[in-house]
């Protein structure tokens, strides 16, 4: 570690908050905020997959687009390469795209289904480079064999594919420009495994060709481990945990990690049937009125009085490790004996669980 | 579930053809299949082997012309839906048979509130005043796991995530109760928490209400935990149908075999690379003559090239459309 360079920060987000207004009555007031992202703080070095998950709605994909500046930042420093991309002129982010690019999330979407396959990945090269015809065709052939798209395929429209078809268009369009950076949101969730696997192969050798660096948002969270150096858990509009991977999943550290890892269905018999799962109770809050003190506290197993009065600190309570639970700060810290106990009860509450 | 019971959904020798500037796709080709009472049906396969154009069909949902069906009957409620008039299989459609689409950006309409298109079926198919409909709606967004669900009915689709706009969906499906639910890839964005509550709601429901279900999606884990029967899809055809103990434990299709091989998981061993099934999907311009999968399959024969293989049973609900014998190690004898 010692004579190692310290890795360049390529993205540094620091404290980004991304509110979308309610408005009410007749007169369409903002009446309130949907605190989608919510004061979030990390960085992704050059060449690294920071993993991002969490539950459905919690802010992920809005995070991943206010990163790129596809919203109006509501609060906060963004940084890629250096350039603060939360107030970059109009000109300068068009100056900065080409190296910044996401794959959506809803393929459907974000396709013009009146242009051809070729088209639509030809259509960034159009914008942003200088090719001749001939070598934009050429290029969207190698980018649809990269993705595993029948080149026989370039003269269809969108409607025309199936769903994780679909997907793989914008992939190969995320990557014509031989981006710098890429937010990947559920890139590979309308995908067969196979092809799941396809597609993570082909990001990670990209990444080690071109030194690409991924923020990969999934709900997957075996594929998260597999493609991801770091993960990132979010719970309502927060980051509740941060940790290396192999770290991560074999020890969490936040209450709501734990729950989520347990959750997963397991194909293989054999490790089903030692699955301990948390089912988590309790009321969802709603992101519009977050609960005060700790986001969690209505749903945590190991909640505690002071969760519901103080919001925990996002810490770094082990080195490379941050995690914002009360569990772990020193001055609200019960006893390593009495914490172990309420654990044990915790586990044996869990087996008298039904199902 | 009882083995004579009669199904409420039995499909048979299904084929649907789109003409396109390119010529046929062959997208489905003599797909058969049967579910009964309170059954989950599992659907599984690669990406493009037909699994949503099959239950699209089967429903009358896929505009013709490009998509023709060719062939086939599906029996519902003592009718055959292929050749049902379009305002009664309307009338189905939303009522006995739910449908859940893999996009929910294209199923939901943009420009109308979320409660609103909950309430619709509502009014339509139930009879319901608008009040006992908003609150009705209100309850399923609930059901689903959407939190402050009496205010989110005011907005739009695009107010909600990627995975509350699945719970929409899904809440629309269930909304009257319907005997059939055919779901395409209904938790593809959820996480699992709420996929596992979603499962837990679904199992309610085909115990309470008898519903019959299909259940198509890429994730073998959730098939292990839900399905009864299995079928496996490639290339517009069914090569394996199993109950789900058996595909996992005997699979009898090469392409079966190697789908369950490249399975990552977060609990075993994390492997360096992950495995993928070498070579293309076939181009399926004409009804194929051989089998669909020999390109990629390890085990092709001479055979394999002369002759589509027909589902052949070899168990208890269990048949593959194989030449090769994986007890005996060897081909079949012809
Ligand atoms: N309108 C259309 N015109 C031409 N071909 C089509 C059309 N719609 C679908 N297809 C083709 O039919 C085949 C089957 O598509 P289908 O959507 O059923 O696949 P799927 O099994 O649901 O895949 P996925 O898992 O990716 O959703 C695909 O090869 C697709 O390209
Ligand atoms: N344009 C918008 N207007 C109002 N609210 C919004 C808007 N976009 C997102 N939201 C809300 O912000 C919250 C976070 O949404 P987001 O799409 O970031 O979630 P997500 O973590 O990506 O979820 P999923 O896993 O379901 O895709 C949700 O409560 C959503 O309803
Ligand atoms: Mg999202
Ligand atoms: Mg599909």
């Amino acid at each position: 570690m010692l004579d190692a360079a310290p890795a360049k920060k390529l993205v540094e987000v620091d404290n980004l908050k991304m509110h979308f207004p309610i408005q009410g009555g007749i007169l369409r007031r903002q009446i309130g905020a949907v605190k989608a992202v919510d004061g979030v703080t990390f960085d992704i070095f050059e060449g690294e997959t920071l993993g991002l998950v969490g539950e459905s709605g919690c802010g992920k994909s809005t995070c991943g687009r206010a990163i790129l500046r596809l919203y109006e930042l509501t609060d906060g420093v963004v940084k890629i390469d250096g350039s603060n991309i939360a107030d970059a002129s109009t000109e300068e982010l068009r100056r900065l795209r080409p190296a910044m690019q996401m794959v959506f999330q809803d393929p459907q979407a974000s396709l013009n289904p009146r242009m051809t396959v070729a088209a639509i990945v030809g259509e960034p090269l159009m914008e942003h480079s200088t090719m001749s015809k001939a070598d934009r065709l050429a290029r969207v052939y190698e980018l649809m064999d990269a993705v595993g798209l029948n080149r026989d395929f370039a003269n269809r429209y969108p409607h025309e594919f199936s769903g994780g078809q679909r997907q793989r268009i914008g992939i190969a369009r995320a990557l014509a420009l031989n981006p710098k950076f890429i937010v990947c949101d559920e890139p590979i969730a309308a995908l067969d495994v196979s092809i799941q696997a396809q597609v993570v192969n082909l990001l990670e050798d990209l990444q080690e060709k071109l030194g690409l660096t991924y923020l990969f948002i999934s709900h997957d969270l075996s594929m998260v481990r597999h493609i991801a150096d770091r993960v990132a858990v979010m719970y309502l509009g927060k980051i509740v945990e941060l940790a290396p991977r192999d770290a991560l999943y074999s020890g969490p550290l936040h209450p709501y990690t734990e729950a989520l890892l347990s959750a997963v269905p397991e194909p293989d018999p054999s490790l089903e049937a030692k699955v301990e799962r948390i089912i988590l109770q309790g009321d969802v809050p709603s992101p519009a009125n977050p609960p005060k003190g700790c986001n969690f506290s209505t749903r945590c197993p190991k909640v505690m009085d002071i969760c519901h009065e103080i919001e925990p600190e996002f810490d770094e309570v082990q080195p490379w490790r941050f995690t914002a639970c009360h569990l772990y700060k020193e001055t609200t810290n019960q006893t390593a004996s009495q914490k172990a106990a309420s654990t044990e009860a915790h586990k044996s509450a869990q087996l008298g669980e039904p199902k | 579930m009882p083995d004579g019971a009669t199904p409420v959904l039995d499909v048979h020798n299904l084929k649907t053809v789109f003409r396109t500037r390119g010529g046929e796709v062959h997208a489905v080709n003599s797909v058969s299949f049967d579910l009964r009472p309170g059954e989950l049906l599992g659907v599984v396969g690669e990406s493009g082997s037909g699994k949503s154009v099959t239950m699209m069909s089967l429903i009358g949902l896929l505009p013709s012309p490009p998509a023709e069906v060719r062939e086939g009957t599906v029996s519902f409620d003592g009718q055959d839906l292929l050749q049902t008039d379009p305002e009664t299989l309307r009338n189905i459609r939303g009522g006995d048979i739910g449908f859940i689409f893999q996009d929910p950006m294209t199923s939901l309409n943009p420009v109308f509130t979320v409660g609103f298109q909950i309430m619709e079926p509502l009014k339509e198919h139930l009879g319901l005043r608008k009040a006992a409909a908003r609150k009705r709606a209100a309850e399923l967004l609930e059901l689903v796991g959407i939190p402050d669900a009496t205010r989110r009915l005011k907005d739009y689709p695009h107010q909600f995530s990627g995975g509350m706009r699945q719970r929409v969906m899904i809440a629309i499906a269930l909304a009257c109760d319907p005997k059939v639910l055919i779901a395409d890839e209904p938790t593809t964005a959820l996480d699992v928490t709420i996929q596992a509550q979603i499962l837990e709601l679904v199992k309610e429901l085909r115990q309470k209400l008898g519903m019959a279900i299909v259940w198509i999606t890429h994730d073998l884990g959730v098939i292990a935990g839900i399905a009864d029967r299995v079928l496996v899809m490639y290339g517009g055809q069914v090569v394996e149908h199993a109950p789900v103990k058996g595909l996992f434990g005997n699979p009898q299709h090469p392409y079966t075999r190697m789908l369950l091989e490249t399975v990552p998981s977060v609990r075993g061993e994390r492997a360096s690379r992950l495995q993928v099934i070498q070579g293309q999907p076939p181009i399926l311009g004409a009804a194929p003559e051989a089998c669909p999968f020999r390109d990629r399959c390890p085990q092709r024969f001479e055979r394999c090239d002369r002759e589509n293989p027909l589902r052949r049973e070899i168990g208890q609900r269990h048949d593959v459309a194989c030449f090769w014998d994986f007890n005996a190690g060897a081909p079949l004898n012809a």
